[in-house]
């Protein structure tokens, strides 16, 4: 019997060596973190929740680190209770994770789309703000680089990219600022207190005057894009005109193509004109000498450009632009023209509403 | 008992040789790392970055298989060997098909770049031929400025085809193919609004 005990021990080692020497197999929630891990990261879970993820990755390479130990154990030894312990509450982690990426993706798409919201809506009040000075030369070219930004600011959003888009928007304020302060001086005009106060002075007395002696009255608002008639100090009628192509300025001497604002009156009537028919205002008047000769003097207008002059409202149609002259549609002027006399009075103003939508929109900017 | 000692030993010096004879694979790990920064270079990164996560996470798993290695009596770096050797051989795999993404890449920012230079020349031709009367004037002025600002987007189009930042490219050449498309439109309306005008001057 001794002498078997070697063979017998050999047997034994043998048969553990060469049958069931595998060990236990390796947890499956192991390969269960490992693309666990690979679709958190495709989620974006590096951007969206850093810390977090860094914390998961950490817990899974500390899990990896226990698995090899457990497996370089003798294989009777090997024991994965722990292990699978481990990677069951990582694998939890992870969802957990996967919940606070998508929070967070929300979020970011909600603040991203609201920024882009923001932006066009910015965007379209310049444009509606230029068209409405016929100055959209001015700003279109950085609203234009802006529009691409904008186009290109959602594409990435619409994809996920939130931090690219919001890179883009962050762009695009340089070409906003830029297109804004290209009309603010020009639109500012219409903003202006003491500017606006001085216009509804002169339509005051415009209609006082049409009250008082029963007659008819003309005031243009620039503005609005309307001419109103008064009436012994009632507006009788309202006719929708055009003005000069830079028009939303003052004007200030010949060919700036500007309309004038001021307190004028009919001269001229003029049945036969290149426009149809024609009322031929007295601009320019003393207060528009005085400050022609100033700005002169102050080297504002060259020497050889003189004050300029024959501006009339007349026909053409109130679509179009102007040299600076007030246009209405031919029907309409032919009505206006039988009711009014030479001395009628015509008072142009750029806006008696310090309230207008240009103020309410440069608000909003 | 002389002979036993001797055993004993024998036995020690087997086992500090065998124990002795493994060696980190510092060349290979050095291989495997350098394969990777080759593939990064490659612009991995860009055109394939869930392969590159792979590869670093394949390698980040050698690392750690050394390091438990290391802590043995008995070190066995085989299976560490062949993990870096797989990380070389999937590096090498992928370099190629980088390449290739990244012409693709090339060729649909060169086709969409080309497509919206000929969009804005498109309106730039309609602009020069629509009538700059009294009624279309501050709108084609204000159009031209906008076709100006699509010539400056094609110049940034090019610089990020220079430096071939091929997608960021393609976004914006095709911002602005749509964008000189519409200007095209408008230019096309304000020429019928003149058109239209004209011909109501002549029943009058």
């Amino acid at each position: 019997m001794k002498a078997f005990r070697p063979f017998l021990l050999l047997g034994v080692f043998g048969l553990l060596l060469f049958s069931g020497c595998e060990g236990p197999p390796i947890p499956q929630e192991v390969g269960q973190a490992e693309l666990q891990e690979l679709d958190l990261w495709r989620i974006g879970g590096p951007l969206y929740a850093p810390q977090e993820y860094q914390r998961y990755k950490s817990a899974l390479s500390k899990a990896k680190d226990d698995l090899i130990q457990e497996s370089s154990r003798l294989f009777f030894l090997r024991d994965y209770g722990e292990v699978q312990a481990e990677f069951k509450a990582l694998l939890k982690e992870g969802e957990g994770l996967r919940a606070r990426i998508g929070i967070e993706k929300n979020s970011r798409a909600l603040d991203v789309d609201g920024q882009i919201a923001a932006r066009r809506a910015k965007i379209e009040k310049l444009r509606w703000l230029a068209s409405i000075i016929n100055e959209g030369y001015l700003a279109g070219n950085a609203l234009t680089k802006a529009e691409l930004a904008l186009a290109e600011a959602a594409h990435l959003s619409k994809q996920g990219e939130f931090e690219s888009a919001r890179e883009r928007l962050q762009g695009l304020n340089g070409d906003l600022k830029v297109a804004q302060n290209a009309l603010a001086p020009l639109l500012a005009r219409y903003t202006d207190p003491a500017l606006n106060a001085k216009w509804r002075r002169w339509v005051a007395e415009t209609v006082t005057e049409s009250q008082s002696r029963g007659k008819m009255a003309i005031v243009v608002s620039k503005f609005d894009r309307l001419l109103y008639l008064y009436r012994g100090g009632n507006v009788v009628k309202t006719y929708p005109i055009a003005i000069g192509r830079y028009g939303a300025s003052l004007k200030r001497h010949a060919g700036d193509l500007a309309t004038p604002e001021g307190k004028y009156s009919i001269i001229q009537k003029r049945p036969h004109s290149k426009y149809f028919k024609a009322l031929l205002i007295n601009y320019p008047n003393e207060e528009d000498k005085a400050a022609f000769i100033a700005a002169k003097r102050r080297g504002q207008i060259p020497r050889s450009i003189g004050i300029g002059g024959l501006v009339e409202i007349h026909g053409g149609g109130k679509d179009g632009m102007t040299y600076g002259c007030i246009a209405l549609d031919n029907k309409q002027i032919d009505e206006l023209f039988d009711m009014v006399d030479v001395g009628t009075r015509v008072t142009i103003i750029g806006s008696t509403d310090t309230k207008n939508e240009i103020s309410s929109a440069l608000t909003g900017l | 008992m002389g002979r036993k000692m001797g055993y004993l030993v024998l036995t020690i010096a087997v086992a500090f040789m065998i124990a002795g004879c493994s060696k980190a694979p510092t060349q290979e790990l050095d291989t495997a790392t350098a394969s990777i920064k080759d593939v990064a270079a490659a612009g991995a990164e860009k055109y394939s970055p869930e392969d590159l996560k792979k590869l670093n996470d394949q390698i980040a798993a050698a690392n750690a298989e050394i390091k438990a290695q290391e802590g043995k009596w008995f070190k066995s770096y085989d299976k560490a060997k062949e993990m870096l050797t797989k990380v070389k051989a999937d590096a090498e795999a992928l370099k190629p098909t980088l390449a290739a993404k990244k012409e693709e890449a090339k060729k649909n920012a060169t086709a969409v770049q080309e497509a919206a230079k000929s969009a804005v020349e498109e309106a730039k031709t309609l602009l020069a031929k629509a009538p700059v009367g009294k009624e279309s004037r501050a709108d084609i002025e204000a159009m031209k400025a906008d076709v100006k600002g699509l010539e400056d987007g094609l110049t940034e189009v090019q610089n990020l085809v220079t430096s071939e930042d091929y997608r960021t490219a393609a976004d914006k050449a095709k911002a602005i193919s749509d964008k000189a498309a519409s200007v095209s439109d408008q230019v096309k309306q304000a020429m019928e609004k003149v058109a239209a005008a004209k011909k109501g001057k002549v029943k009058k």
